[in-house]
């Protein structure tokens, strides 16, 4: 599904050149469920904004389902992003002046689905995340927990093939985490491919494979479970 | 509750942290290394000196360590060096074979 070769990614400001990453190749299967792990600054999440085509590498190739996507452009990114690709965050990003359902919407919104299509998909994945009951609640009225349950539905309400998730449990506490992991979990058994960046081995030890980095290389990866 | 944390006292390297755990009759038994790793040396990488380089020979090395460790202990958690840069540690867990 997804293939790197020889990503490079490199920081310039005005004295400074920070490479980030540093001749990555790595290869992601459909249905696969990946964590990256590694200390702080080893580029962790500047891989991951790569893969989810927020940001483009500086030099080397990516590959999305068999085709080239190092350089598209801002809108053919955007384009396949809304379409394939569900974020979850460590800090929720979510909306505060939206509501729950809003929020979980608004994926919705930019597909121009019809507004009966989102009322069914929102409410199907609220449903599915226990947290229809809270619909109504604005974010700030949620606890942690909660609120990444919502991260997690809008981030599936497309139903993309792969989700892209940073540090998703690095703000809660051990309960809520492992809600979100068993949530993270029974979407890749339904099929979802999931690339999850993490700090924690416990969290790393749900995933198939664990791809160490540092300093912006591949150090070792390791296949945890078939 | 499945996840329990227990604080460790600040170990040496090369010293195994062996975790015994009862679940009601059942015993589990785990066991953790710390390892420490050359990271920064004075032979090869003092005579090179651009940033690249270094960190290219770091990681080499690194690699080298952890490929040639010992097979029955499973990689955890590389950590931030310490130490001035001179080494790097690394957390190892034993790998429990089938009964």
């Amino acid at each position: 599904m997804l293939k790197t070769k020889k990503l490079v990614k490199i920081f310039r400001s005005d004295e400074v050149e920070t490479m980030a990453l540093n001749n990555i190749n790595l290869d992601i299967s459909e249905g696969e469920f990946v964590a990256i792990m590694g200390p702080s600054g080893c580029g962790k999440s500047t891989l991951l904004n790569i893969l989810g085509l927020l940001d483009n590498p500086t030099s080397g190739e990516l590959f999305f389902n068999g085709t080239d996507v190092s350089y598209f452009s801002e809108r053919n990114r955007t384009k396949l992003r809304k379409n394939n690709v569900g974020f979850v965050f460590q800090s929720f990003n979510l909306i505060d002046e939206l509501s729950v359902y809003e929020n979980v919407e608004l994926p919705l919104l930019y597909l121009k689905n019809s507004k009966a299509e989102r009322k069914q998909k929102v409410m199907e994945v609220l449903d599915y995340m226990q947290i229809a009951h809270r619909k109504k609640h604005f974010p700030q009225q949620l606890s942690g927990g909660q609120q990444q349950r919502v991260a997690v539905a809008r981030a599936v309400v497309t139903n993309p093939k792969l989700i892209l998730a940073d540090e998703p449990t690095g703000n809660l506490d051990s309960a809520n985490g492992e809600e979100v992991m068993k949530l993270l979990t029974q979407l890749n058994n339904n099929g979802t491919t999931i690339v999850m960046v993490t700090h924690s081995p416990i969290d790393a030890d749900k995933a198939h494979r664990i791809v160490q980095l540092f300093d912006g290389h591949i150090v070792t990866e390791s296949i945890r479970k078939a | 509750m499945k996840t329990l944390t227990i604080p460790l006292p600040a170990n040496n390297e090369d010293e195994i942290i062996d975790i015994e755990l009862f679940v009601g009759l059942d015993k589990k038994k785990y066991e953790f290394r710390l390892e420490s790793f050359l990271w920064e040396t004075d032979d090869e990488l003092s005579k090179i000196r651009d940033n690249t380089s270094i960190s290219l020979a770091r990681i080499t090395r690194l690699k080298k360590s952890i490929e040639e460790y010992d097979k029955n202990w499973d990689l955890v958690q590389i950590f931030a060096p310490i130490e001035n840069n001179n080494r790097i540690r690394v957390l190892y867990r034993k790998l429990r074979r089938k009964k």
